[in-house]
Order: structure tokens, then sequence, then C-alpha cells
């Protein structure tokens, strides 16, 4: 077995080779990767890849407390209407996005708020949370609907009420924290510990392989016939998103984002007079925040996590920029940026090789140039982007099962 | 009693002045095309003046846009103009011949401060476009306001020793580099927009604080408003700029929060 180093551009133009006369078509065979793209290529893996534990999350990887988290995730009573859950606008069929330019909020206004509903997909492969970067764990990310008045809108009363006055949630609480939720005088606790079993439930939702990773790894072991079934256009776009474009240096590594924040140019206005600050609003929101991981609920007693947040420095730049999200499984999460403005993979891709230059600073974003590609690899990139979609997805909703109390 | 009621109300006098957010002059604003509907004149001016902004220095793409500003507030803009008829001229300006036209006919009809802001970098800023710009700007006794890096800052100097300069962003240079270019350059000048490092978290750094110290004269604050979006900033970047001046003494802080655009700007434009 080979390592990636060993394919050379001659063994990738044996891939093709095959392909070829596999498909009796007599086209000019693709040229190999260069050794700089492969080593691109193999950055983007291995994958898939368990989300690690969160030492501010004393149940991060807790089976009881995923099993809770996934009771929470799909009951409505999480709103106090009773007509809101997570998967409410983290629909399953929909790859856990709602397919709406703007999500809806709750209640019996249903607001239209002012983002687009993020994929929750390898969600726990993050470091930052939501498009400005607000929350600096998972579960201070899963109190952000539950609190916010235009969603949930609910109280830290009302979550402990729900999981006290629920057997099934009350028993799966105790399995998961060893107590009884707590009292109304300590509902704040029970709230977060229910954001905590939703930050358990929600670090398992790691998508399966790709084509890409398949082709990946055939690259990685030097098997050239596997990649060879890697589509041809799908490989141009990748030569293209991982050099001449220059996508992979943001969207980075396995999971294609970076985690930081960056101004591509997209307009941030909300509606007239109103604007959406992106990352300069998300880092004051995070500072602000009692449940940052620098606060008294995060079970990381050395705080160590917290270091980035500690650290965090504010500068005029970050306004109007906005997380770089995944791009695996992109395909499904239509529509696309901040606050959904672009309803297609074809638009992204127009946006980058249209980029208005005018929009972003000349010392801000000096990696964003124009791509002026042209409407053939245009459609190349877009065919690679479509292999980041993965083969296999887990079960989110197996049939739960009556909670047995432990240790009682 | 008569001198306990003077005393008070002297004291009264002074806490009213402390309270009152210290003046910005905004040395660097752009209300280019893609603005004038998102964030019509009367909505700048609104926002200008929650800013507590004195007076604001502005350039456009195109230039209208400053003139629509100007006819809203002329108390309150002070008109640069850009050699640019479009934003997307950034890059291409310098080896443009009609740009001079566009400049020289624009200088006959209005009245400015400055050519600027206008990028040029290196050796460009030594080809025959800029060359005519750095004339006019002598001819029409107007300040130069360049993002530029040091190298084409020196070339604009050599071109005409008497150039006023005001340097945007400080070439995004580090603050010695910038005491360096001062030292060197007595009319040059430094704005600091779009720049963090010097106060953040409302503290100055030492280095800037030393660069503060040795030329309180010479530097000024602005926003930058070079998308749509960001004048909504602008009263943020003003607070912002408020607290790290905070930091310095209050003579200093008030040269740099509007007192050197005052005194370089203030008065020079009349129709």
């Amino acid at each position: 077995m080979r390592g990636a180093a060993g394919l050379t551009a001659a063994g990738f133009l044996a891939c093709g080779l095959v392909l070829m006369s596999s498909a009796a078509v007599a086209q000019t065979p693709l040229p190999g990767p260069a050794p700089e793209e492969l080593r691109n290529i193999q950055r983007h893996g291995p994958w898939s890849q368990p989300v690690p534990r969160d030492p501010s999350n004393r149940v991060s990887g807790n089976a009881e407390a995923i099993a809770l988290g996934r009771a929470l995730f799909f009951d409505p009573r999480l709103s106090p209407s009773a007509d809101l859950s997570c998967a409410t606008c983290h629909l399953p069929e929909r790859a856990l996005t709602d397919g709406r330019d703007r999500a809806r909020g709750g209640g019996a206004a249903k607001p239209r708020l002012d983002r687009n509903t993020p994929g929750l997909w390898n969600v726990g492969h993050g470091r930052w949370f939501g498009w400005d970067g607000g929350s600096d764990s998972l579960w201070s990310f899963a109190l952000r609907p539950i609190l916010h008045p235009d969603e949930m809108g609910a109280s830290a009363a009302h979550v402990a009420r729900l999981l006290r006055g629920d057997a099934n949630l009350a028993c799966r609480y105790a399995n998961a924290f060893g107590r009884a939720v707590p009292p109304e005088a300590a509902a704040e606790s029970a709230l977060v510990d229910a954001a905590k079993a939703l930050a358990a439930y929600l670090e398992t939702l790691v998508s399966g392989a790709s084509a890409f990773d398949e082709l990946r790894e055939a690259l990685a072991r030097g098997d050239a016939t596997a990649a060879a079934r890697y589509p041809d256009d799908a490989r141009r776009g990748l030569a293209l998103f991982a050099g001449k474009g220059q996508c992979s240096i943001c969207h980075f590594g396995p999971n294609f984002s970076n985690g930081e924040f960056h101004n591509i140019g997209m307009p941030h206005m909300v509606e007239p007079g109103r604007v959406d600050p992106g990352r300069h609003g998300g880092i004051r929101r995070v500072r602000a925040d009692k449940y940052n991981l620098l606060g008294a609920f995060s079970d990381d007693a050395t705080r160590a996590s917290g270091s980035r947040t500690l650290h965090l420095a504010q500068n005029h730049g970050n306004y109007g920029q906005f997380k770089v999200p995944s791009l695996r499984n992109v395909e499904l999460t239509a529509p696309y940026m901040h606050d959904g403005r672009l309803a297609t993979l074809r638009e992204v891709v127009r946006h980058y090789s249209e980029l208005n230059v005018d929009r972003l600073h000349q010392d801000g974003e000096a990696l964003l140039k124009p791509l002026r590609l042209s409407d053939a690899e245009s459609e190349d990139l877009v065919a690679f982007l479509r292999t980041l979609t993965s083969r296999s997805f887990p079960d989110l909703n197996p049939a739960p099962g009556p909670c047995e109390r432990r240790g009682a | 009693m008569r001198a306990w009621l003077f005393a008070g109300t002297l004291l009264a006098a002074a806490a009213g002045h402390a309270a009152d957010p210290l003046p910005i002059f905004d040395a660097h604003l752009h209300y280019s095309h893609d603005a004038w509907e998102m964030v019509p004149p009367k909505d700048v001016i609104a926002l200008l003046r929650k800013g507590g902004i004195r007076r604001a220095l502005v350039s456009s793409s195109s230039d209208d846009g400053t003139q629509m500003l100007y006819a809203e507030a002329p108390e309150l803009i002070i008109p640069e103009l850009r050699p640019y008829r479009s934003r997307g001229e950034i890059g291409t300006w310098f080896k443009d011949p009609t740009v001079i036209t566009h400049l020289e006919e624009r200088l006959k009809r209005y009245k400015y401060v400055g050519i600027g802001e206008f990028h040029l970098y290196g050796d460009s800023a030594d080809l025959p476009v800029p060359r005519r710009m750095v004339e006019l700007a002598r001819e029409y006794k107007l300040f130069l306001h360049a993002h530029s890096d040091a190298d084409a800052i020196e070339r604009l100097f050599r071109q005409d020793p008497g150039a006023r300069i005001l340097w945007a962003h400080s070439g995004f240079e580090q603050p010695a580099k910038v005491r360096e270019m001062l030292r060197k350059h007595a009319k040059l000048y430094a704005d600091l927009a779009y720049r963090s490092e010097h106060g953040s978290g409302g503290k100055v750094d030492a280095e800037w604080r030393a660069a503060f110290m040795e030329f309180p004269e010479r530097f000024l604050v602005g926003t930058d408003t070079f998308a749509p979006e960001r004048w909504h900033y602008v009263v943020e970047h003003a607070d912002w700029s408020r607290q790290w001046l905070q930091d310095l003494p209050p003579a200093v802080a008030e040269k740099i929060a509007y007192k050197n655009g005052e005194s370089l700007f203030g008065n020079t434009v009349k129709r």
C-alpha cells in the first residue's frame, strides 16, 4: 500500500485511462493532481470523525444524556406555546435545515428571523456556534433558540417544569445527571442541563463518508481503480477548489471549514435601517453571555476550554463577517449564506466567480478575488460540491423505548 | 450664600461639560453609489449627528454621493474628490488618463479640501496619471488622501515636497514606521481608519501611545464606510474611538478626536 505522496501524477493519469477504456470514450485523460494538490486533498480527511468530548459539558458522550437530548430535540413542549421544537426548523428530511431563506420564529406571530437556519450535521466539529459565533459551546448554542423571545421564548422555569412533569423525561434526566430534576429554585441549573443533553445529542450527528471521501481514501492507499470511480467533472471541480479557487484555505480540513469568520462581500442589511453586524455582534454576545465557557455553568474546572473566549479581540473588520460553514452535505442545505439569499449552489459559485471586490476592504480580505470561472468550470465546481454529500446518515429519531431508572 | 450658589453653578457647568460626549471629526467616509438607496442622504446625516460627529471628511465613487451629502448638510460634510468615477476603478485609475479629465472637470465645478482617498502603491505613484493628480493638488492647494504603502508616500513627496498628505490607515504600518514617516515628513498626517489594535479593549497600546504623544497634532480617526452597511457602524465606531481616547491625556485625546481635523480641514471649503 502506498501513501498519498506515493500516488504520482502518472498514477492519477492511469485512473483516467482506466475510466476511459471502461467507458470506451475517446477523450483526453485528465492530468493528474500535482503533489501540492494531493496534499490539499488529504487534508480534508479522514472522515467520518467522532466529535471529541466537550470538557465543559459533563454529559458529553453520555448515552443517557444523548437519549434525553434526542427526546428534547423533537419535543415541541420545549416552547411554552408547544408549537416549536428544535426539529421544527432543523427538519430531518431537509438535512436538519428548513429550506427557507430566513428562519421563522415561534408563537402566534411566527416572525421572520434575521438569519438562515444553520444545518446541524457535524455541528459538533465547530469551535464557535451560530452564524455570528455568538456561542462558544454547543450547549450554550442550544440555549439560544430556547430562550430567545422570537423563537421558543421559554424560561428556565418552563424547561424545569417540563422535565419534572414528564415521567419519561424526568427518568432520562435522572439517569443522565445522577439526580432528580432540580426544584423550582434551581430551575436555571435544569435549563443548562437540558441544553447539555441537547448538545450531547447534537455531538452524535455525524454524517457518513461521501464520494469525495472515497476518492481521498483511494488516493491515500494508491488505489487507482477506486480513484477512477470519482466523476471527471467533480475531479476538475476539486482541482479548482483546492487550486486556482483557493476555496480550501477557508473551507479547510475534514469538515471543510476553518471554523472562523470572513466577509465575503455579502450584503448584511436585514431591512432598511437595520444591519446584521455578524461576527462583530457575535463577539459582543459571547463575551456578555453568562453561559459562556468562562462562566459558572461550564463544567471545565480548569476553564482551559474558555481560553479562546478569554482572548477574543474585536476589530472593525468583524463587522459583516459570518461563519465559514462546513461544506459537507452542502447540496442538501439550500438556500445559502447567512440570510439564505442565494438559492442554489450555482448562485454561490457565481458569487465567487463575479465577486464584487468593492464590497470588501482592500486590506481586509486580501485573499478574495473574482474567480472569473467559465460556465464549464462553474459546473465542475458544483459537481465537486455535490460529491461532499454523505452516502449514509445515522438514524435521527429511533423509536424511543421506555426509560428505566438506573441505580434507583 | 451667593458665593456657594456661584460655586454650585460652576460645578454644574463643569459636570455638564464632562457629560458631553467627545466630538469626533471622522476623517474617512465614503458615500458610494451602492449606498445611496440603502442609506439615503437624510439617514446618513442623522447617523452622523447621532454619533456626535462634528465634521465628516467624505469622498465617494462617484463624487455625486459626496455632493448629495454636502447639499444636505454643508456645515457637517467636508468634500474630498476621489479619482474614481465608480468603485470598480480602484485597481486601474492610475493608468487611465481619462481620470485626469474627470478630476479637472470636478475641480472646476466644486470645492474640495483634498483629492482622495485613492489607492496607490510603490512605483505606480510615479506614473503620469498620479503625477498630474499631484500637480492638480498643488494647483488647487488640496490635501492628498493616500491609501498607500510608505514607498508611494515617499514618491508623492518627491514629486511635491510641499504636498500635504493624509495617510489613510497610516499605511497599515506598525507604529514605529508611522512615527518614522511622521518625523521625516512634517506635512504628513495619519488617519487610523479600519485599525483596531491601537485601542483594543479601550486601552491604548504602548507603542501607539508613544506615537500619539510624540505627534498629537498628526493623527485623525475615521470609520471607513467602504460598504453601505457600514454607515450604521459610524455611531459605534465613534463610541469605540471615545473609549480608547479616554486612555490618553485629555488634551491629546481632543486633538486626535476632532481638533486636528478642524484645524486642517474645518474652514477650508467655501462655495
